[in-house]
């Protein structure tokens, strides 16, 4: 490589290259590899099919050279040594140069003065390269020389040899500060010392010339998440990828059948929510009630505590981080603090001449936040202190609230166009500027993310690290009139899903923003949907016709006992007193 | 029915004649000398708290426009029409722009205009004259 002359005998070529990649420990690198000249390797390929191809693969994408290199590489790096050493001698071409395998030996060997002049000789262009490699091995000089106790001979490696480089000056400082105080030293164990330093080299040096670690492994990943990110229908553990066949999934992994009907509210269903443990499930009617569903081990879903006590209809429901308790929001009313385990009132949150329009836990659990009707925004303490208020134009009386993981950053609509994100400690104000009216809008499990619901029936996803940008834009839904929801599920929260006006329950592929399925069922506007965060085959979406839904795969039969006749019924959308969930 | 999504105003204050719920600022009058079948009518820069009905070309007196009926969230009577596209050079200034018939709000003093036999245009279509 870079016209180096070669004329040691392969074998002993190879046996060196194999014992400095042995030495290396495992470093993931993401350089990709660019192609080099070859004219430094001795090409004596035994007969093979491929053999005069200077490209392979069906695209002509991949360089023959570069594929067998970093074939031997793997070989070496899974502790097959024979193997990498009967590729190289077979195919003809060295996984490295012998100045290179040079070079390796002589660090391993500790020759450093040796070493140096060979980095000259390996094909560098790049002078700087040159300069922060020599840097690192005269470096590992200058600690070795200190571990042997030889002050004099390290002060001078680190006068003549180390300071006319001129790289990196405040390292200088601490290297010299070494000779007085001895503790930043390396680990005196040459050997492993003398191995970390190949693989800050291999990080160094262009991949033409030092392979780096685990590339082979790093672009199959490549290929994997890719395929797996393509895959619209993706939404099954990763374990089932396999690399012996390109990786589809079918619709059958997305939650497209009703597996149960729950009919217990008396008007219709706002507002629904599962808790972050999945076992629960809240929701909330203009009943002017809301409902704790327990999720049981088979997936059937039962009334745990009707909690009654609202005078206006309840508009949201907000689980504390622990799911032990529960907070309701009536409309321009209270906020009530619920035990999930005793279904009793803990506290009613309110605020004399104002109503509170929202609600959200603080990520500790020790606080909690509101939405105030007069734009304000509010913090108590559980015992109904209030701590804490932000004035002025916060908040909307139409307006979702949440609090980012990190309790930093409160999340508000404070115009009818603009989302707020407000900093609790420095005051500081972010905007998300839409062009049209929001209507509602949620966060991400890793808060790393908004989706904003817009009158024009439009839904946006939005990067909210930094400054706010719009990656996303879903549509097909209908709302006209409505507060309609949506939300993040499905494994790794790859999917998007909606309410509609139109009765029906819509699913997109959050990264390609191909909508994937349409669910019907219900028989009025769907108000909101809830993915299961334990469950990403579980999804519930809440209705003005007064029931929630809950879907499942498609290959699962659901059953429930019939009182009268004592038999198993198949469930076509009639009332599910008990569920059983078969399994195809 | 769901729960309903509607926008707050502050200020003076046009709404729903039917059930109260805000749709203009007297500050987003662009022009009061619109006419519909049923009297006067206001043409509003923005408007809120309506629902759009389908796109259609009307011939109307100022030439065709294609426009939509707007409707009120609160109780889903008919308020007026917005303006898509004006075909005519001198009627582009009326695209994005909204007419609420007068007769059908309830103004920022609480006053209610009713039908007007003398004003009321005779014919088949709504009609704009500026």
């Amino acid at each position: 490589m870079g016209g180096v002359e070669d004329e040691e005998p392969a074998l002993k070529r190879l046996k060196l290259s194999s014992i400095g990649l042995v030495a290396l420990s495992n470093v993931s690198s993401l350089k990709e590899p660019v192609g080099g000249s070859s004219s430094g390797f001795m090409a004596r390929p035994l007969s093979s099919p491929e053999g005069d191809k200077q490209v392979i693969g069906s695209r002509g994408l991949i360089k023959r050279e570069e594929f067998v290199r970093i074939i031997s590489k793997a070989l070496y790096s899974l502790g097959y040594r024979k193997s990498g050493e009967h590729l190289e001698e077979e195919s003809g071409i060295p996984l490295h140069t012998s100045a290179v395998n040079l070079l390796m030996q002589q660090i391993l060997d500790g020759n450093w003065d040796e070493s140096v002049a060979s980095l000259h000789k390996i094909g560098l262009e790049d002078e700087s390269i040159v300069r922060s490699a020599s840097f690192l091995i005269l470096e590992q000089k200058y600690f070795e020389l200190l571990d042997g106790e030889k002050v004099m001979e390290a002060l001078k490696t680190l006068r003549t040899e180390i300071a006319p480089l001129c790289t990196n000056s405040s390292r200088i400082h601490e290297l010299t500060s070494c000779v007085v105080s001895p503790s930043p030293r390396r680990n005196t164990v040459r050997v492993g010392s003398r191995s970390k330093l190949l693989e800050e080299l291999q990080k160094l040096l262009p991949p033409t010339i030092m392979i780096p670690e685990k590339r082979l492994e790093h672009l199959v990943e490549q290929a994997l998440i890719s395929q797996r990110e393509s895959c619209p229908f993706h939404n099954s553990l990763d374990k089932e990828i396999s690399l012996y066949s390109d990786h589809h999934c079918g619709k059958d992994q997305i939650p497209s059948r009703t597996s149960q009907i729950l009919e217990a509210h008396d008007d219709e269903v706002w507002f629904v929510q599962f808790s972050h443990n999945g076992k629960y499930l809240a929701s909330a009617s203009n009943d002017r009630s809301a409902i704790i569903w327990e999720v049981d081990v088979n997936g059937g879903l039962s009334v745990k505590h009707r909690l009654s006590g609202h005078q206006r209809p309840v508009s949201s429901v907000s689980w504390s981080p622990n799911d032990q308790e529960l907070l309701t929001c009536g409309v321009e009313e209270s906020i009530r603090r619920w035990d999930v385990s005793t279904g009793k009132c803990l506290q009613i949150y309110e605020r004399t001449g104002a109503g509170l329009v929202s609600c959200a836990w603080f990520p500790t659990g020790k606080y909690i936040l509101s939405g105030i009707s007069d734009k304000s925004i509010c913090m108590w303490e559980l015992d109904g202190k209030e701590v804490e208020s932000w004035k002025g134009q916060k908040t909307l009386k139409i307006s979702d609230l949440e609090i980012t993981g990190d309790g930093e950053e409160i999340i508000s609509i404070c115009k009818d166009n603009a989302v707020l994100l407000l900093n609790r400690e420095t005051k500081d104000e972010r905007f998300i500027e839409e062009y049209q009216t929001i209507t509602s809008f949620s966060s991400s499990k890793d808060n790393r993310f908004l989706l904003v619901n817009l009158l024009n029936q439009e839904i946006h996803l939005w990067n909210i690290e930094g400054d706010p940008k719009l990656v996303g834009k879903y549509k097909g839904h209908s709302r006209t009139r409505f507060i309609v929801r949506s939300c993040f599920g499905g494994l790794k929260q790859g999917f998007i899903a909606s309410g509609s006006e139109d009765s029906q329950v819509y699913i997109w592929h959050r990264s390609s923003e191909k909508l994937i399925e349409v669910l019907s069922g219900h028989s009025g506007a769907v108000n909101c949907v809830s993915w299961n965060p334990a469950n990403p085959h579980m999804l519930a979406s809440a209705s003005d016709d007064r029931t929630i839904r809950i879907w499942g795969l498609n290959c699962m039969k659901v059953m429930h006992q019939n009182a009268h006749t004592n038999g198993i019924h198949y469930c076509n959308g009639g009332n599910l007193d008990e569920a059983k969930l078969i399994f195809n | 029915m769901g729960r309903l999504f509607v926008l707050h105003l502050e200020g003076k204050i046009y709404s729903c004649k039917h059930c109260r719920t805000h749709l203009a600022l007297s500050e987003d009058i662009v022009s009061k000398s619109f006419h519909s079948r049923h009297g006067k009518a206001y043409l509003f820069s923005k408007v809120v708290n309506v629902s759009m009905g389908e796109k259609e070309d009307r011939q109307m007196m100022t030439g065709m426009h294609t426009v939509v009926d707007i409707f009120c969230v609160g109780c889903g009577s008919i308020v007026g029409w917005k303006y898509e596209s004006a075909h005519e050079k001198s009627q582009k200034y009326k695209e994005g722009k909204s007419v609420l018939e007068r007769f059908k709000l309830s103004g920022p003093d609480g006053s209610n205009y009713w039908v007007n036999s003398h004003d009321s245009h005779i014919g088949g279509s709504d009609a704009d004259d500026v």
